[in-house]
């Protein structure tokens, strides 16, 4: 069944399907900070407001996921912003979050060095959205 | 006192790339002396053009000075063309003894294959190799 976007249960999903990883338990380890995923609102595309996604990923593991206000995720170590058409197209792999983030199309604010010594992790974390059945509100 | 800036960029509206290039190596050189040592030293103009999503860059290292341009330049001593997950990758090289980029790691490897098959191309590499290599140990978060 799928689940709707940016909701809490959608963030549990991801939260378990990220502990189900080997792969992101092993690019993962070291990795101690928080990311914060803002989703802009796009009213013309049923998503009304601003949503902030709160990571507690510790060395390879997705301790707590949370979904709340953007300002919430805005405090995280890590930050990356982009308008939900954008997290729609990276979640259906129709935008690589490397090139998107070099484009400018995802807007990234933490430690740059940190962030590309962990790319293989990120890439994982993305691939994990795609392991189970997402709504989109724009299409429901 | 804050230490002035290491790297500018030549537009007043850099590329997200450049922005994300020159802070990257802002970075890296801020934290490692040995890195400093380097960018120090360093005079040269390296391109690097991102082949997947058609921009580019053009790095101009003046002896601890980095002007970031978007775009390639003119007057390069060494151009890198590949993917975005390459140049990526390519900051992800680990340096090893005698300062050298390690090539026969996971990463490495994955370089060198992409280097042998021509989806890393590096105009200007033969006469360049010791630039190169002081590039990449700048350029590396290892």
């Amino acid at each position: 069944m799928a689940i709707k976007a940016f909701t809490a249960e959608w963030a549990d999903q991801l939260r378990d399907e990220v502990n189900k990883s080997s792969v992101y338990k092993a690019a993962a380890k070291g990795w101690k900070w928080t990311v914060g995923l803002v989703v802009e609102a796009e009213p013309d595309k049923h998503f009304p407001e601003a949503r902030g996604l709160v990571m507690d990923l510790f060395d390879g593991e997705a301790r707590d996921i949370k979904v709340g206000a953007a300002a919430d995720a805005q405090k995280c170590d890590f930050v990356i912003t982009a308008p939900y058409s954008r997290w729609k197209q990276v979640a259906k792999l129709e935008l690589d979050a490397t090139k998107g983030m070099l484009q400018g199309k995802l807007k990234l604010k933490g430690d740059l060095p940190t962030i590309v010594r962990y790319t293989k992790a990120s890439q994982e974390l993305t691939m994990c959205t795609t392991r189970f059945q997402t709504e989109w509100p724009d299409e429901s | 006192m804050e230490e002035r800036h290491l790297v500018a960029y030549a537009s007043k509206e850099p590329s997200a790339f450049a922005e994300m290039l020159g802070g990257l190596i802002e970075a890296n050189v801020r934290a490692h002396p040995d890195k400093r040592k380097d960018f120090d030293a360093l005079i040269a103009r390296v391109g690097i053009w991102v082949t997947d999503i058609d921009e580019g860059v053009t790095l101009v290292f003046d002896a601890g000075r980095l002007t970031v341009y978007n775009g390639l330049e003119p007057r390069r001593t060494i151009t890198i063309r590949a993917e975005a997950e390459t140049v990526m990758s390519l900051s992800n090289l680990k340096i090893g003894i005698l300062g050298l980029p390690v090539y026969y790691d996971e990463v490495g490897r994955g370089v060198a294959s992409k280097l042998v098959l021509g989806r890393l191309r590096i105009d200007g590499l033969l006469p360049n190799i010791a630039t190169l290599n002081r590039v990449t140990r700048i350029f590396s978060v290892h």
